[in-house]
């Protein structure tokens, strides 16, 4: 085992993802191509509702299709595009059988964070062409800034978190890419329920402090739970 | 007997199986002859007696993932030789709460239909049982890609199982009070809400449904095992043949 401690091990781990990522750019492109197509498939199938009014139950006039509604279709895109690319890194290792190195020369902490992070790079750099694209597609305002970006970030290691441990449980099985999504999007699930509530804030103009602690607070303590159970977990899926 | 299957087999003989099937055929009778039919439900309150069955399968649905969980946990970090009957019992748990969360929305969709006039009302507590029906199916679709070597399922299913234990934390505890929701939340931490002849009756109901559970858990394991000695028995053979 390498005596090196565990966080540079990490970053090793994490250079060499985004190395060898470069160099075949499978993820990004895979998951760059599906958000793109999605993208242009809910702006023209969402062009019949655009600027469309209706009564609530109240009799006020509403969009038919609001910010935060726009908002939850944004997460749902990013959600599903990012299972497509992020089970990539650890189905990668199985496949090319270079598993096997990492077990000797790494901690499964160790593993565990540089994975994660490189999940976490590839999210973040998606989400930063895909956002602005979908908000000149769409017009979706970001509402209050101060709470929009704690929300895309916050949602940002939620979804990274949950791709990446549920990656390496699915890397082990049969039909890995099958399994992936359907092990992982009824966890996510209930996250992006979390999200909505969370978004929705920013649009609302009577959220209150307690209403912002207790919103964006439940969206972060899930990713951190998320990630506290994983490391605690990992040697088991990872040590064969 | 192994450690690990004690608490499991506390309950031995014939006596409490009877005692379920009695409590069950009490709870069915009570249900429709006990119980009167409640103020504010619809068809003359004939619509509230889906409490009987609704509400024991919901708490169920929720206690058989803690069950699962803590046989997951217990497969893991048992400090001796892993035992597999942990895992049968996480599974079975699993299985069951599988199928006591489809038990909890057919009957909760039965009432919303009569009750609130739709099958289907996006309510949170609604939305939160399939979510944890979903949760259950993707555990039972991860054993069936780990089919290859038992021990390797049961550690990798354990791991979902406690990872999954987030968002079904969140949907049986959050999630519901997080969100406006049409479902009473008092119903069995306020004593006021439901008159005598309910409480003769739904008490009982939450008896039956758990003596219902541990047998239905008992015999799944029993199966389990069988299945687990056949297909070392089979093994066997193979080997011993070549």
């Amino acid at each position: 085992m390498n005596s090196m401690p565990w966080h540079k091990q990490a970053a090793a781990l994490w250079k060499k993802d985004i190395r060898a990522e470069m160099r075949t750019r499978v993820a990004t492109g895979s998951m760059g191509v599906f958000a793109l197509s999605a993208l242009l498939l809910i702006a023209l199938s969402m062009l019949s509702v655009k600027g469309v009014e209706y009564r609530d139950a109240l009799g006020r006039l509403k969009p038919a299709w609001d910010d935060a509604g726009k908002m939850a279709l944004l997460w749902t895109l990013l959600c599903f595009a990012a299972f497509t690319g992020l089970a990539h890194p650890f189905v990668h290792e199985e496949e090319s059988g270079t598993s096997l190195a990492l077990r000797l020369y790494m901690s499964a902490e160790a593993v565990y964070a540089g994975k994660l992070l490189f999940n976490l790079t590839t999210l973040a750099a998606m989400m930063l062409v895909i956002t602005p694209a979908y908000m000149l597609l769409t017009g979706m305002n970001t509402g209050r800034l101060i709470l929009f970006f704690p929300i895309m970030i916050g949602g940002c290691f939620g979804l990274g978190s949950v791709a990446t441990v549920v990656a390496a449980l699915a890397a082990k099985a049969k039909s890995s890419g099958a399994l992936f999504g359907a092990i992982g999007l009824p966890i996510l699930v209930v996250f992006l329920i979390l999200l909505m509530q969370a978004a929705h804030l920013c649009y609302a103009g009577n959220a209150t402090p307690i209403s912002i602690v207790k919103d964006v607070g439940g969206l972060v303590s899930f990713g951190v739970m998320i990630v506290a159970l994983s490391a605690m977990l990992f040697h088991f899926i990872w040590d064969d | 007997m192994p450690a690990q299957t004690k608490s499991a087999a506390k309950l031995q003989g014939a006596w409490w199986k009877y005692t379920a099937g009695l409590l069950m055929a009490y709870v069915i009778y009570g249900a429709f002859a006990i119980a009167h039919g409640a103020i504010g439900f619809a068809e003359k309150g004939v619509a509230a007696r889906v409490i009987f069955f609704h509400v024991p399968c919901a708490v169920l649905s929720s206690v058989a993932y803690f069950a699962g969980m803590c046989y997951a946990v217990r497969y893991l970090y048992s400090s001796h030789r892993k035992s597999l009957k942990d895992d049968w019992y996480s599974a079975a748990a699993m299985e069951l709460g599988f199928l006591f969360c489809i038990l909890c929305t057919l009957t909760g969709s039965i009432f919303a239909g009569i009750q609130w006039g739709s099958f289907w009302n996006w309510d949170p507590r609604e939305t939160s049982i399939v979510i944890m029906l979903l949760l259950y199916a993707s555990y039972l679709l991860l054993r069936t890609g780990l089919s290859r070597s038992p021990e390797k399922k049961a550690r990798l299913s354990a791991v979902y199982t406690i990872v999954a234990l987030v968002p079904a934390q969140f949907l049986i505890w959050v999630v519901p009070r997080i969100l406006a929701t049409m479902h009473p939340t008092t119903t069995l931490t306020d004593p006021r809400m439901t008159s005598i002849t309910y409480k003769m009756v739904l008490y009982p109901s939450f008896a039956a449904f758990t003596l219902l559970f541990i047998w239905l858990m008992q015999l799944r394991v029993r199966s389990l095992r069988i299945l687990a000695l056949r297909k070392e028995r089979a093994l066997r053979r193979i080997s011993e043949k070549y």
